[in-house]
């Protein structure tokens, strides 16, 4: 279930944004390679995982998305919890998905890790003549808040496995260099060898779990 | 493959039969895939993995109790529009409400029938843009959700004629207008999606969903989410002492509730739960009140308690939530429906009221 394979950290990203933008669907297609057209709304807390290997390491990604509707928030403190990266989605198309981003980015400093990685993510690129956010603004966007920043389609798959590898490489960096100091990210981030519990049937693999 | 054009000739032909006709006269065929319909008698296609063969087994059996139980209600109501509450009306309920009678016996054992006699032309009214101008920030989020409501459901399809999009739009809408203090909190849509099926009636769906919302759960929509954050609580509490290994696994994992469980009860297990074990809770809820979703969810967390407990890590524990949900035992409804009076044991509306109240004054202390 899940921990049969060996890597050397475990990663918890998780989806944000507006409800609509896409978020289930840039996760299906990154963990699974799937889009669904028909995709139903998203109620309370999902995730997936993949695992890549990122230069000699073996990286485990735990993707969390959850409902974009704002008053989901009153329950998803949970959802933040032990979170090193985050894509903050909007949707190209539609202006308001994008205003709200500074709301989510407060959201998201309030109950996550202050060092948490943060991409901002333009989803629905396949919609380009629909666009109504200008891939510019964005860019400045994110620049002046310190932030990642790709413009994806979860349909055509286009930047999606950029995103989240970009994502992963940034927090692998931030976690092996010494930006980061102990009891910040690296606490939550399972850096090597954690001592395992009595009992733990994996006690052999080469790997550490901390979740 | 067979598969690719039986799905288009699904789409063509939407039509839906009852229940019965379903079972009493499938079409014939050599195999079980061939006589049971791919989609069931609610509208929803049937999944490309599902199990014909359990499920024809499942139904010659279930067929019987349905009979019998029409028969039975039959009898009970002759011909009439409404229904007192008895002790023998809710052994009825228990033992399952027949599709043709569920629209009447919920709205009638709900209390919503009484709300909509006293006020007529009201839900009319709600919708009536030369009295009420519509808010436009909930008629974008509830547009946002309609295609995503029962994709698999051909009923809800843009293409079918009618479409139930529209209903479930003004369902929607209506209601958010009638309670602003909710608005539209997504979840909402399934629930109204279940209800129009069902009672095939945009009006009593309203009041159904305003019986439910208002009377019957306590504040699971409202933005600060309070009813369900107390209810996950209560039904952690419950769980301590009913399956205290699970218990333990939660607190070992660091596991909170709400990520398990929300979807349980914001969705009163639509989507969770088959069908019609589904429909076969929601008769006793609406009979019965919530009380209901606790020994439900206390049934299938014991069911499972040996999963949870060996449970490695955090997503170990979620994935053992999820299979709660699946297979045999939560497919046979009627045996579920069963089990939920008598594993959970002794589960009195004292007991939840006074945890209710201890975990909603718990909550309220730490957000301050």
């Amino acid at each position: 279930m899940g921990s049969d394979e060996a890597y050397n950290f475990v990663f918890k990203v998780v989806l944000i944004g507006e409800s609509g933008v896409g978020k289930s669907n840039l996760l299906s297609r990154f963990t699974k390679n799937e889009f669904n057209h028909d995709s139903r709304t998203t109620i309370g807390v999902e995730f997936s995982t993949r695992t890549i290997q990122l230069k000699s390491l073996i990286i485990k990604a735990q993707i969390w998305d959850t409902a974009g509707l704002e008053r989901y928030r009153a329950i998803t403190s949970a959802y933040y919890r032990g979170a090193v990266g985050a894509l903050l989605v909007y949707d190209i198309t539609k202006h308001l998905t994008y205003e709200s981003v500074e709301r989510w980015l407060k959201e998201l400093y309030d109950h996550a890790d202050p060092h948490i990685v943060v991409m901002l993510v333009g989803n629905k690129t396949d919609l380009g003549s629909e666009r109504s956010v200008p891939t510019e603004d964005a860019k400045d966007f994110a620049e002046k808040n310190g932030l990642l920043f790709l413009e994806t389609s979860a349909l055509e798959s286009t930047n999606v496995e950029t995103a989240f590898q970009n994502v992963l490489g940034e927090i692998h960096r931030k976690v092996s260099s010494k930006e980061v100091t102990r009891g910040s990210i690296s606490a939550v981030s399972l850096s090597s060898p954690v001592p395992r519990a009595a009992g733990d049937p994996e006690e052999k693999k080469p790997c550490c779990r901390n979740l | 493959m067979e598969k690719k054009p039986m799905k288009e000739n699904r789409v063509r032909s939407p039509q839906l039969r009852s229940l019965n006709s379903t079972i009493i006269c499938p079409p014939s065929g050599s195999s079980a895939r061939e006589r049971v319909h791919s989609v069931d008698p609610y509208g929803f296609e049937r999944l490309e993995d599902f199990d014909y063969e359990s499920y024809e087994e499942l139904m010659s059996e279930y067929l019987a109790v349905l009979t019998r139980r029409s028969i039975r209600w039959s009898k009970l109501l002759q011909g009439r529009g409404r229904l007192e509450k008895s002790i023998k009306v809710k052994r009825y309920v228990r033992k399952g409400v027949p599709n043709e009678h569920r629209g009447l016996i919920w709205m009638s054992a709900s209390g919503a029938q009484e709300h909509l006699e006293r006020n007529p032309g009201y839900y009319h009214s709600l919708l009536d843009t030369t009295k009420q101008q519509h808010d436009p920030k909930l008629v974008d989020s509830i547009r946002t959700d309609l295609n995503r409501t029962f994709p698999d459901n051909v009923q809800f399809r843009k293409t079918s004629s009618p479409c139930l999009q529209k209903t479930l739009y003004n369902v929607l809408l209506a209601y958010g207008h009638h309670n602003p203090a909710v608005g539209y909190c997504q979840g909402m849509n399934f629930i109204a999606g279940y209800l129009i099926i069902i009672t095939k009636d945009e009006e009593k769906s309203f009041w159904l969903m305003d019986t439910l919302l208002s009377r019957i759960l306590p504040d699971y929509y409202t933005p600060a989410m309070l009813g369900l954050k107390m209810d996950q609580e209560v039904l952690g509490e419950l769980v301590r002492t009913k399956a205290p290994v699970v218990w333990q696994a939660m607190g070992q994992h660091n596991v909170m509730w709400t990520l398990v469980v929300s979807r349980w009860f914001i969705c009163l297990y639509i989507d969770v739960l088959p069908v019609e074990t589904v429909l076969r809770i929601w008769d006793c809820l609406f009979y019965e009140g919530s009380k209901i979703l606790f020994r439900v969810a206390l049934t299938l967390i014991r069911n499972q308690q040996a999963e949870v407990q060996q449970a490695g890590s955090l997503p170990d524990v979620c994935d053992s939530f999820k299979h709660m949900t699946r297979g045999p035992f939560v497919e046979d409804c009627h045996t579920f429906m069963q089990k939920i009076f008598t594993e959970p044991g002794s589960l009195s509306m004292a007991t939840i009221t006074k945890l209710r109240e201890t975990c909603r004054a718990r909550i309220i202390a730490e957000e301050s």
